[in-house]
């Protein structure tokens, strides 16, 4: 698929993110681009601790960014801009949270908690409307109109979820950032919830950049990938691309060590250990480059020939 | 759906149908209903009527409760009926109306002067409970706002510590003796005596608390709703340190009453005309053992006073808790 003409909402250059100074200085995120075209599924696969959710809170406006750009339709959105501009594109990013029973107020009714950014936003003329665009939200994710004024501990934890969706969705976002927002989840309504995200994106045409660290689910649900570790993103592909010709040992490794669901071939199956010494960046430093089209990966100019000679 | 099940043969509970004599007429598709999943049974919750179940649960709360309404009735209805003033002497040359112990006549009995301790004491009562409401209500509201600003802004936060240091240091005892001697004696000066510094402390504690609760993740998902600090604080923070301001609130309305009886009984404070609990007690105390109920009854209504507004207090804080409400 030509990527070329497709309309970026979204994209990020060079970005590095550091918290703490002096001594205790430490580097979350750093080297970090790419882009996310509008009406896609973009997810980042890591490890605890890859710095994926750092970049997720960092696109909001939440972390502050040591160095590089957010660029997001046409403006850059990080570092210093007027209260006035991060006030415009709060309404337009919003996020979905890891965890649907710490990132819901325990003492407001659900009615209170979904209307709280048209308040803000000041998103309806009159009452009535109001409350039929809270109901037709909680109907769009499966939950009842009558439920409105009872309080988050009385749901389940899918339908606190969705409710978290609701809220964010409700603002007629152009980016929604979701924050692993399944991983807190029981198994049984996980397809539930990405069931619903992908009806969002099929329906409303809107934008994810999806945060994860369950491969099988990334796969599912995303329209393209970045594997990021150690806060650099290693590999970049489109989601077939990327299971089928892994070309970063790290993505090999991770591949290599998704669950299968039958003992006999679990066991016939090498896993991949990923060792970061085999690469020798002390003569060549390492750049984001393209060795098929679409398909980034983080190497030197000595691998990346490697890549393209092994691909052929 | 529910008259073919009603037509079908229905089996009690644990008995053994023969194999053969089901057929396929006896099973009936049920679908799945998306709708009902969703449903939730409990009656709907309300905060406040939980915490009003959970507080009038406890028989010693509604004693103390009970015990609580006719102190406050008898404090504020009863001064009106008896008209007890301070400065009357009238009964002073009536010897027959001088030292009477309790009787049905004089429930409280009388003093030196032949005026009725029973008056007296609610007369003064009045004056202490109003001034410990009073004043811990002025305290908390200050110290609730300020402490809230204080606890979510950077540059508040290091100006406020600078004055808090210095008037922490203080005792305040000190600063309320000095203040009353300086402002002169009368029931509004006691108060902003009182008043003056006591909010630091308060606004203190709230600037921990809120603290604590700004970082929390709801509160960073309002921030990406675009929700402005201030009604932040009021919907996301204040509602969660319910149950830790009337914490506060029940320790600071019987310290308040005993600092007003500490102060009238050193002779600051009050002015002259003016009856109190702690004037009662200063002015009986030498007749601790001549005749003891001039000093203990005071004593013991202001007792009764404070415990009682304690233990309210605690079980309200309590109560407000939703933890407790399972």
């Amino acid at each position: 698929m030509n990527n070329s003409d497709r309309e970026t909402l979204l994209s990020i250059k060079d970005l590095e993110i550091t918290f703490g100074s002096g001594n205790s200085k430490f580097v979350a995120v750093q080297d970090v681009n790419f882009d996310i075209f509008k009406g896609e599924i973009f997810s980042l696969v890591g490890e605890s601790g890859s710095g994926k959710t750092t970049i997720g809170r960092a696109v909001l406006g939440i972390n502050p960014t040591s160095n590089g750009q957010i660029i997001f339709e046409g403006k850059q959105i990080n570092g210093k801009i007027s209260s006035k501009e991060k006030f415009e594109t709060e309404r337009k990013i919003q996020m979905i949270f890891q965890d649907p029973s710490a990132s819901l107020n325990e003492r407001a009714t659900i009615d209170y908690i979904i209307s709280e950014g048209l308040y803000n936003y000041k998103l309806f003329k009159s009452e009535e409307e109001r409350v039929n665009k809270v109901k037709e939200m909680l109907e769009a994710v499966g939950l009842l109109p009558e439920q409105l004024y009872r309080y988050p501990h009385e749901f389940s934890g899918g339908q606190r979820q969705r409710i978290g969706i609701a809220r964010a969705l409700i603002m007629n976002p152009d980016l929604v950032v979701a924050d692993e927002p399944i991983s807190a989840l029981d198994m049984s309504i996980r397809a539930q919830v990405l069931n619903l995200l992908k009806k969002f994106q099929r329906e409303q045409g809107i934008t994810f950049l999806f945060v994860a660290h369950d491969l099988s689910v990334v796969r599912y649900i995303s329209d393209r990938i970045a594997v990021i570790r150690a806060g650099r993103i290693l590999e970049l592909a489109e989601t077939e691309e990327l299971f089928k010709n892994p070309i970063h040992p790290y993505t090999k490794s991770l591949l290599s060590a998704i669950p299968i669901p039958d003992p006999r071939i679990a066991k016939s199956r090498k896993n991949i250990v990923y060792d970061p010494s085999i690469h020798d960046y002390s003569t060549k430093k390492p750049k984001f480059i393209e060795i098929k089209p679409g398909h980034f990966v983080y190497c030197n100019e000595t691998e990346a020939e490697e890549y393209k000679r092994d691909l052929k | 759906m529910q008259e073919s099940l009603n037509q079908a043969k229905v089996f009690e509970m644990g008995t053994v149908v023969p194999a053969n004599n089901i057929t396929e007429d006896d099973f009936t598709v049920v679908s799945l209903n998306g709708k009902e999943n969703e449903k939730i049974d409990t009656p709907k919750y309300s905060y406040w009527g939980s915490v009003a179940k959970k507080f009038l649960f406890s028989k010693i709360t509604i004693f103390m409760l009970i015990l609580m309404l006719v102190i406050l009735l008898m404090s504020f209805i009863q001064p009106f009926f008896s008209g007890y003033s301070l400065s009357n002497v009238g009964n002073i040359n009536d010897f027959k109306a001088r030292y009477n112990w309790p009787s049905a006549k004089y429930w409280f009995g009388t003093d030196a002067n032949g005026n009725s301790l029973f008056d007296a004491i609610w007369a003064g009562a009045r004056t202490s409970i109003s001034i410990g409401v009073i004043a811990s209500l002025i305290t908390e509201i200050i110290g609730v706002i300020i402490g809230s600003i204080w606890g979510v802004s950077k540059k508040v936060d290091r100006i406020m510590l600078e004055i808090y240091n210095v008037i922490s240091n203080v005792p305040s005892l000190l600063i309320i003796i000095v203040l009353s001697y300086s402002f002169g004696n009368g029931f509004w000066n006691l108060i902003f005596a009182m008043t003056c510094t006591s909010w630091i402390g308060t606004a203190y504690f709230m600037r921990v608390q809120v603290m604590i609760m700004r970082e929390r993740e709801y509160n960073v998902a309002s921030k990406t709703l675009g929700t402005p600090m201030r009604r932040i604080i009021i919907r996301n923070i204040l509602p969660y340190l319910t149950s830790v301001i009337v914490t506060d609130i029940s320790m600071a309305l019987p310290s308040f009453i005993s600092y007003e009886v500490f102060l009238s009984f050193l002779g600051v404070g009050l002015s002259q005309n003016v009856p109190s609990l702690g004037r009662l007690i200063s002015q009986y105390s030498p007749y601790m053992t001549t005749y003891p109920y001039l000093f203990w009854l005071p004593v013991l209504v202001l007792a009764l006073i404070t415990i009682s507004l304690y233990i309210i207090g605690q079980r309200l804080a309590d109560a407000s808790d939703p933890r407790t409400h399972m």
